[in-house]
């Protein structure tokens, strides 16, 4: 019995990537001055980036079609990294509302705590992180963190 | 040429340089020691604290990071069998069967000891050869420089193993964002989207951050969550008796020269060059049984070699403007901070502070060896530190350390893009320092082939063939690209042929 290719999907959703990348470079370049031949203008290294780009990315569509290399897209324990980068996003939308020492210290417990610390370690972790980075960029560098 | 390296070296004899070279040893050593925590990650994190203070002093911090985590890599690969820093991978082969039969004290040692040989030799080399190179480095017109990024980007892809295309994509995507801004020759504004924050581009700093530190967090949490660790063993000696330092001898010096060598080449580092010491060590070895099981032999090899490659990728870095591997391609990003432009006329215009980088070095390794020696066992403890401590302070580092950059809140979510696409491309098996590469060495491909152009009225053949220099470099690239491709299609050819008679 004939054995079936199996196809690398990982590769083929970063060839999707790739495609809409190099596709995107190609048609944005049309907008851009390209030039003379002997003077080339800001568009030409974006069009030969983005036409390279969209045939690598065919190649490796190619590939991956073939199951030539299968690419293991393993996205273990996908709730905490979600959750870690939840609350990351969560720190970077609320930057410059409020007392920096006080967001900080909030968003590091409330991270240790998602990465299952005990209490008391993540009050004190998260008070000695949020204290070294305010001294050393708040009062040790001047720089304006509220 | 005296009174340079005189210069150099009062620069650096101050008590202030000392000081945060002695702090940057010490976090190196942390870094390198803590699994997980890379040198790269930790140059680049910190580097944003080092804006303030002049470039000797700056420098001198990064470079012991960079110095300190490297051989301090080794100290979890020999008590737990967990590489520190990717270039200790050949040191846990090794280093970890000393543990196992009560010598890891002996291991440590012998890591200690023999990753300042290494340093130190390649330092020597640094010294030595950056001059000449350098000197020959200021014939390069427009068309050399091109041809030099393009050689550079193909050997980042060439050495992506197995995964060539998608390390060449890689480097694309790096070039794709550093087009971002005002086009270098004509400054008219690409891929800004209407706002003024990407006139300038995108900031090499932040997205280096993102890429060696969030990311890193990021793959860490999904491949060690829950994970427990096996606690360090008792050290027992440290200092090798005069047998083993005969045994260790020639391994060891063929490590300092296949280190240096590998580390010079683009992109090829530390782990490349340990590897291949620890191979070619097991080859010439009477004992090759040992090799894998705790050989002397091959710890020598492996921890000289892979501390060499420290002053390899500094010599290419410093000479050519291109990293020899990803700490130094973070290191170039400080340097542009503090005004200082990797390449020839680094040489040729800032003498004296060459020399303190040389005499930086120097230094560093010989602290970085009094670290290793007498540190090992705080350094061994350490290990204990919980993983979730250490992702919330890069975490944390990490952000400010990007906002601290330009007081812009832009870099900040530039890092936290970097470092979320960045784990997405490392999930998928996308090599991540050919992106890193694009992204150094984009600006450099895209005005010297547009300038080199401009110079032969828009004849590509004149431009591609006007010295024997670019051609070197266009036969390079191409059998940088051809040669793995052949490879691992002979390799498949091999691999089908086995499968039919099996």
């Amino acid at each position: 019995m004939k054995e079936r290719k199996k196809i690398d999907a990982a590769s083929l959703i970063l060839c999707g990537g790739f495609l809409m990348l190099g596709s995107f470079l190609t048609i944005s370049s049309f907008d851009l001055p390209s030039g003379t031949a002997g003077y080339p203008g800001a568009g030409f290294f974006p069009r030969a980036l983005g036409i390279t780009i969209l045939m690598l990315s065919v190649i490796l569509a190619l590939q991956s079609l073939h199951g030539r290399m299968i690419t293991e897209f393993r996205m273990d324990h996908s709730r905490v990294v979600a959750g870690v980068g939840a609350l990351t996003l969560a720190y970077l939308l609320s930057w410059g509302a409020g007392l920096f020492a006080l967001r900080t210290f909030v968003f590091i417990l409330l991270l240790l705590r998602f990465l299952d610390q005990s209490w008391k370690t993540s009050v004190i972790v998260s008070a000695v992180l949020t204290g070294s980075v305010t001294l050393a960029f708040q009062f040790g560098l001047n720089l304006s963190l509220d | 040429m005296t009174a340079d390296v005189f210069e150099g070296l009062m620069a650096i004899l101050q008590w202030k340089v000392l000081g945060f070279l002695a702090v940057g040893v010490l976090l190196g050593a942390i870094f390198g020691a803590l699994p997980g925590l890379t040198a790269t990650m930790g140059v680049a994190v910190l580097t944003p604290l080092t804006f303030w203070v002049s470039a000797e002093q700056g420098l001198a911090m990064l470079l012991g990071i960079y110095c300190g985590a490297i051989p301090a890599g080794g100290i979890p690969a020999i008590l737990i069998n967990v590489p520190g820093t990717p270039a200790s991978i050949a040191t846990a082969w090794d280093g970890y069967a000393f543990s196992q039969r009560g010598e890891a004290g002996l291991a440590l040692g012998i890591n200690a000891l023999l990753s300042a040989v290494g340093q130190l030799t390649s330092v020597f080399f640094l010294a030595v050869a950056a001059f000449p190179i350098a000197r020959f480095a200021l014939r390069f017109g427009p068309a050399e420089y091109f041809g030099l990024a393009l050689f550079g980007i193909s050997l980042m892809a060439g050495v992506s193993g197995n995964r060539v295309i998608k390390g060449m994509l890689a480097g694309m995507l790096g070039l794709a964002v550093s087009m971002v801004g005002l086009d270098p020759m004509t400054a008219f504004p690409r891929f800004t989207f209407g706002s003024p924050a990407f006139l300038d581009g995108i900031a090499f700093v932040p997205v280096m951050i993102g890429l060696f530190g969030l990311t890193e967090v990021l793959a860490q949490i999904s491949d060690r969550w829950g994970r427990i660790e096996d606690k360090p063993a008792k050290l027992g000696r440290i200092w090798p008796r005069r047998g083993e330092w005969k045994r260790m001898l020639p391994a060891s010096l063929m490590g300092a020269g296949i280190g240096t060598a590998v580390g010079a080449v683009p992109a090829a580092g530390g782990d490349i060059g340990s590897v291949i010491a620890w191979e070619q060590a097991r080859r010439i070895s009477r004992r090759k049984e040992e090799f894998g099981k705790g050989s002397i032999e091959g710890l020598a090899a492996s921890c000289t070699s892979s501390n060499a490659a420290v002053g390899g990728a500094m010599t290419t870095m410093l000479t050519l403007g291109i990293p020899g591997d990803a700490p130094s391609a973070v290191l170039i990003g400080a340097l542009l901070i503090h005004g200082l432009q990797p390449g020839p006329l680094l040489f040729r215009d800032h003498q004296p502070f060459v020399f303190s980088i040389v005499f930086l070095m120097m230094i560093a390794a010989i602290v970085v060896m009094l670290i290793g020696l007498l540190g090992a066992k705080p350094l061994a403890r350490a290990l204990r530190i919980p993983n979730p401590w250490l992702w919330a302070g890069i975490i944390l580092f990490g952000t400010v350390g990007s906002f601290a950059l330009s007081n812009s809140i832009v870099d900040v979510w530039i890092m936290f893009a970097a470092g979320v696409v960045g784990f997405f491309l490392r999930k998928a098996d996308v090599p991540l320092g050919p992106l890193v590469l694009g992204l150094i060495l984009g600006p450099m491909m895209e005005s010297n082939l547009r300038r080199a152009l401009i110079l032969n009225r828009g004849d590509w053949f004149e431009t591609l063939t006007s010295s024997p220099i670019i051609i070197f470099f266009l036969v390079a690239t191409v059998l940088s690209l051809a040669l793995p491709l052949l490879r691992r299609s002979k390799e498949g050819a091999a691999g089908r042929a086995d499968a039919a008679d099996g």
